[in-house]
């Protein structure tokens, strides 16, 4: 299927009093795709959600459905279903009643909607507790109720805000892979709000990491993940070492920066120009070094001497904090069983390709 | 606004309603107000009748209020903190008076202590002038304190028994506790049920009417002036000053209660008990909720005891005549229930939608459509009969209740009267109900496909099911009980249970009057009771009669 615009959003903008919650936010989210809008607390993901579900009129801006213009088309006729971080089930209707509410609302006939109803409480796992009242469920299983309400009426978008933030972790975990794989079964556009990068990370298509009330860089996780563009971002989608460099020379989209008191061959990404002399960050993922004793060979990669400050075995890997020119640098091993635990010198062995370029904020 | 626009329904209810509550309480008021003319109240002023009743109004509104909030704050302090016994049949005491006309203490009083009294006269062969400021004093006090005490009661039991607790952990003893944090922390709400009760005995027309004798005040000041004179100008401009006063006490505790957000922080009564008292103190609560209800049991025997008398007290033989009277005149006992039934349905279908626009709402006008619900809280009854008074008894009106083919619609106005002066606290009910429903229920609706009115049927109204109890209850109850709205509407057709028991009272039909007021209570009762039924629970703060 060819990638088709779903959702698109154009310079949509909102303002409380003379707060703005969102700032000129454009961004388009391919049809079918599990997509997230991430960002810290306070930063308008939850603002933009409620935009696309109709709670909020932006002050300016688009915004578009399938095509379609619906700033003005009231909520309740968008077809954007919504699942809440509370699940905001009514709680004087049995889970059956909650699941059949849209449907009854569709003027279904008795029929059909108890059909549609045991079909999508089975799809989510929840056949046989129709007759639950939602104060006898588990927290998990409200969750589950409150997605197959969405569900039923068979939405052109699906909206989560926060979805699993109410649960404990492990169940987080389990049904944060349900989410996915009942998106992918449905080839549904589902758009997703959340504070969590891991969350983030590992369920989009597509993500768009937002703060104070802008889009700082939209795309596929890993590229968001690998090469962010500001430090900012960097820091907020996962453990990080920013460090200072200075640009040697510039050639052919390579520059030689400097790292410690060696020097490093670097791609330049695109959209930043960087001249001979300019200072940069270096954004590299604790993940891409690794720990090599003070006397062994360079072997390509570039080596930097640094002494072990103190160490975290996290299961499955060692996290190092390594002192190098009084700055200290993350350095995660994984399988720490493998071998003894480094301690005292040390080098930083790191391959060139790893290092992102960051101009300096 | 722009959301407004797109539901037309909404939008026409909506202007309905406020249509209505500029209708049926901002016009009636500003035409009370406005009687009198500049020339009037000049002229009013001048004569200076009004300084007694003014002088003697902040009097007696200071003394009795004093008394019942003392008796009150025992009683409520008892409940709350002491492990003492008999607490159910206590708080039945305690809901009793509520559910009565206030004025029926008066009555008792002069049964027992007036000059033919039977302690007076028949134990001590006196016939002792009990009319007067003293009456007035110990008949409030003691219809006015069961009132003290439920508001008292609410406050005291959000105090947070954790903080008690604690502070009892860190070595504090009894008193220090309740000194050190329990005052300080109901302070705010203890002092706005104070003014609370103050605003109910200020606007106390039945014990003064009744027992007042020379002694006038505002109220009954107001209610001579036109029964006795048909002189609405004075009236009105008494009922004014009634009114200004009304509201500056209305006025300080709504800036109380601002105050008082602190103590609810947790939101839910805490599970914890309260550390203990010393058992002395138990012991005399235990004593003085014992006088007390006996206070209550012996104005209510006596009033059983008059209404199967034959002449109480100097003829004692058992009769039904009474209730035979009661039974043959039933009508108004009839109209009682009817009119406050319709009022207590219509005030609670307009306090949902009101609460609901207020609350959900955000659209250009509502904190004053917000003000003005909650105005008839500081609006006397009798001011409030009056504005209607003044408003409705129009040419225009009999027109009207020509063109319906009846002599006159003042039953109507009655039901319409009992229903706005009764809005505030139906209002207040579903406010707060609304506010612990979060919004994100409504967008679940919505999101699903639901019109925001479709939405409020479908889910808001089912899940403030405990709150329109509230409302209902206590407007039914204050709709049986009032007299001072009703006084000025009623005609021969369309008169209620505590016209005739204040008119029989002036007759000295004792026996009449008693049967009247066990057939009112006795149908508050019963009304409650089934409520109760219904829904499962009970809520008995901010009942008042008047």
């Amino acid at each position: 299927m060819a990638e088709q615009v779903h959702l698109r959003l154009t310079h949509v903008t909102k303002r409380f009093g003379d707060a703005v919650a969102v700032d000129d936010v454009s961004f388009e989210v391919p049809r079918g795709s599990f997509a997230t809008l991430l960002g810290p607390s306070g930063c308008g993901k939850t603002t933009t959600l409620r935009m696309i579900a109709g709670f909020y009129e932006p002050d300016a801006g688009d915004i578009e459905l399938a095509g379609k213009r619906i700033n003005n088309l009231p909520a309740h006729k968008r077809g954007a279903a919504m699942v809440f971080q509370d699940y905001a089930l009514f709680p004087h209707m049995s889970v059956r009643a909650n699941v059949g509410y849209g449907l009854r609302l569709q003027h279904k006939s008795k029929a059909d909607i108890a059909k549609k109803v045991d079909d999508t409480l089975k799809f989510v796992g929840l056949a046989g507790l129709g007759d639950r009242q939602p104060n006898q469920l588990s927290g998990g299983q409200q969750q589950r109720v409150a997605v197959a309400r969405a569900l039923v009426v068979e939405p052109q978008i699906l909206l989560l805000d926060e979805p699993l933030s109410n649960l404990d972790a492990k169940l987080r975990e389990s049904l944060r892979w349900e989410l996915r794989a009942l998106q992918q079964r449905l080839e549904m556009t589902f758009i997703y709000v959340t504070h969590d990068q891991d969350e983030a990370l590992s369920l989009s298509d597509w993500v768009a990491v937002m703060n104070a009330g802008r889009v700082e860089q939209a795309g596929v996780p890993w590229e968001i993940y690998y090469h962010p563009k500001t430090a900012f971002l960097a820091d907020f989608v996962g453990a990080v070492n920013l460090v200072p460099s200075t640009v040697r020379e510039v050639r052919d989209g390579t520059a030689v920066v400097s790292v410690g008191s060696a020097n490093a061959p670097v791609r330049v990404p695109a959209g930043l120009s960087l001249a001979s002399g300019a200072q940069v960050r270096l954004c590299i993922r604790p993940e891409s070094l690794q720990l090599r004793s003070p006397s062994a060979a360079a072997d390509g990669q570039v080596m930097v001497p640094g002494t072990v400050a103190r160490k975290a075995f996290l299961g499955d890997l060692m996290r190092y904090w390594v002192t190098v020119d009084g700055r200290e640098w993350i350095v995660d091993q994984p399988d720490p069983g493998a071998a003894t635990p480094y301690d005292g010198a040390v080098q930083i062995a790191i391959r060139p390709e790893r290092i992102h370029v960051i101009a300096e904020p | 606004m722009r959301s407004l626009q797109r539901e037309p329904v909404l939008l026409l209810a909506l202007l309905a309603a406020i249509a209505l509550v500029l209708a049926f309480i901002v016009y009636p008021q500003i035409q009370v107000v406005l009687v009198p003319g500049a020339d009037g109240y000049v002229s009013f002023l001048q004569g200076g009748t009004w300084t007694l009743p003014l002088t003697n109004s902040i009097k007696i509104t200071l003394l009795s209020t004093t008394t019942s909030v003392l008796l009150g704050f025992v009683f409520a302090y008892a409940m709350v903190y002491t492990p003492m016994p008999w607490k159910p049949f206590f708080r039945v005491i305690g809901i009793l008076p509520l559910l009565s006309p206030p004025f029926v203490v008066a009555a008792v009083y002069i049964l027992l202590f007036g000059p033919r009294g039977i302690v007076s006269y028949g134990v001590f062969g006196q016939s002792p002038s009990v009319f007067g400021l003293f009456g007035v004093w110990g008949v409030q006090t003691i219809a006015f304190f069961p009132f003290a005490y439920q508001l008292i009661a609410d406050v005291l039991s959000r105090s947070d028994a954790r903080l008690e607790q604690a502070a009892r952990n860190l070595g504090a003893g009894p008193w220090q506790v309740f000194r050190s944090v329990t005052l300080p922390l109901s302070g705010p709400g203890l002092g706005a049920a104070i003014l609370t009760c103050a605003i109910y005995i200020l606007e106390d027309f039945g014990n003064p009417q009744l027992i007042g004798g020379g002694f006038n005040v505002l109220p009954t000041q107001a209610y001579s002036l036109i029964e006795g004179f048909g002189d609405f100008t004075g009236a009105a401009a008494v009922s004014t000053i009634l009114l200004l006063l009304a509201l500056s006490l209305y006025f300080a505790k709504t800036s109380l209660d601002r105050g008082r957000s602190f103590v609810t922080v947790g939101g839910k009564a805490s599970s914890m008990p309260r550390p203990p008292v010393p058992p002395m103190l138990t012991r005399a609560c235990f004593a003085a909720c014992l006088a007390l209800a006996g206070l209550i049991l012996l104005v209510y025997g006596t009033l059983i005891v008059s209404a199967l008398t034959l002449y109480f007290p100097t003829n004692l033989s058992f009769t039904t005549i009474h209730f035979a009277y009661l039974g043959a005149h039933a009508t108004s006992l009839q109209n009682s229930f009817i009119y406050s039934m319709l009022a207590a349905i219509g005030c609670s279908i307009f306090a949902l939608f009101a609460g609901f626009m207020v609350q959900r709402g955000t659209w250009p006008g509502r904190r004053i459509f917000d003000f003005l619900l909650i105005m008839p809280a500081a609006i006397p009854g009798i001011f409030f009969g009056i504005g209607y008074l003044t408003a409705f008894n129009q040419p225009w009106s009999d027109q009207l209740a020509g063109f319906f083919g009846q002599p006159d619609l003042r039953a109507q106005l009655i039901v319409i009267a009992l229903l706005f002066w009764n809005i505030p606290v139906a209002y207040q009910a579903i406010t707060v109900g609304l506010r612990q429903i979060d919004k994100s229920i409504d967008e679940a609706a919505t999101s699903l496909g639901a019109s925001s009115l479709r939405g409020f049927r479908d889910v808001l109204v089912p899940m403030l099911g405990g709150s329109v109890q509230v409302g209902f209850v206590t407007t039914f109850v204050r709709a049986v009980t009032t007299l001072s709205v009703v006084i000025f509407l009623f005609t021969p057709r369309s008169t209620t249970a505590t016209i005739t028991i204040f008119q029989l009272v002036n007759d000295f039909d004792w026996g009449g009057a008693a049967a009247f007021t066990v057939g009112d209570v006795g149908m508050a009762i019963i009304v409650l009771v089934l409520i109760q039924r219904l829904g499962g629970r009970l809520a008995v703060t901010g009942f008042r009669g008047g």
